[in-house]
């Protein structure tokens, strides 16, 4: 059976910085943080939250696009998630902007735990013209 | 493990770190968080369609967590992982079969109210010297972590 998609395909100048989307939730497991700490090859890595790209999840559950590129990244360390502990996480629209004639999102996302500990804030730009990659350097 | 009482000072170098990117390494990132759809990071046809390259690269939150690794074994995990962060803009792309080296050095330090700030440089270069991704970090070190008359 296929599913329908009930995305809004993205209208990059329609889009409005400061949108908010809904909060979602879920659970880090230890099983999640073994498997990213082998992933990145570090025994104590502390923030498995950042491979679950929880900035751009809502985004991506609400907008259709050609998908993106992450251009760049920025993350805050607060304090380690605890396995187990469920996390809820509010992600926005923090900027929008065009350079060389291409055009980036900026999202931006805090992770809180169930006992209220902030855990960690990250910021994306992602650029929606993923295709440049492939041009720039297989080109 | 104790608390490390250290100076910090502008000029000092921060790591290296070295990785080696392998395929299987770039599943278990993407698999940690239960992304088991085919994508540009994991499938070569979806890195074609999507990027347009000849091969799957690796997500930058990778090398984010690379250069956590790296501020985090120069500040230790009790200062960084409470108050550090990093900002890397990425150049290239990073492959399976490359050798990333992460390193920095520290271009600043400021009294904050909950401790020195020490401002740091990142920079990631491939196995040819092609600097893949660029940028910076930071932490805050509280006072009780720094010698008495920093």
């Amino acid at each position: 059976m296929v599913e329908s998609d009930n995305r809004i395909p993205l209208d990059w100048d329609a889009l409005e910085v400061g949108e908010t989307f809904e909060k979602f939730e879920y659970t880090l497991t230890q099983e999640m943080i073994d498997e990213y700490r082998r992933g990145v090859m570090d025994p104590e890595a502390a923030f498995p939250t950042i491979s679950h790209k929880v900035d751009v999840r809502q985004f991506n559950a609400r907008y259709s696009d050609n998908g993106s590129v992450n251009a760049r990244c920025a993350f805050h360390c607060y304090n380690s998630p605890v396995p187990g502990k469920k996390l809820t996480v509010t992600a926005w629209v923090a900027d929008k902007y065009l350079r060389r004639g291409k055009n980036y999102i900026v999202t931006e996302a805090i992770s809180v735990d169930e006992d209220g500990r902030l855990i960690d804030r990250v910021i994306t730009h992602e650029l929606k013209q993923p295709w440049e990659v492939g041009k720039k350097w297989d080109g | 493990m104790g608390r490390v009482e250290r100076s910090y000072s502008e000029g000092e170098t921060v790591g290296p770190l070295v990785k080696e990117i392998t395929q299987e390494a770039i599943n278990l990132f993407e698999g940690s968080a239960g992304h088991s759809e085919a994508s540009q990071f994991t499938d070569e046809e979806a890195a074609r369609e999507t990027l347009g390259t000849t091969g799957t690269v690796a997500s930058g939150r990778m090398s984010i967590s690379f250069a956590l690794e790296l501020m985090r074994r120069h500040f230790g995990g009790d200062v960084f992982n409470k108050t550090g962060m990093v900002d890397l803009r990425f150049i290239r792309p990073v492959r399976p079969g490359d050798t990333i080296t992460f390193s920095g050095e520290v271009t600043g330090v400021s009294r904050e109210a909950n401790g020195l700030k020490v401002n740091v440089k990142i920079e990631a270069q491939n196995q040819r010297g092609d600097t893949t991704g660029v940028g910076s970090g930071s932490a805050i070190v509280p006072n009780a972590y720094l010698p008495p008359d920093e």
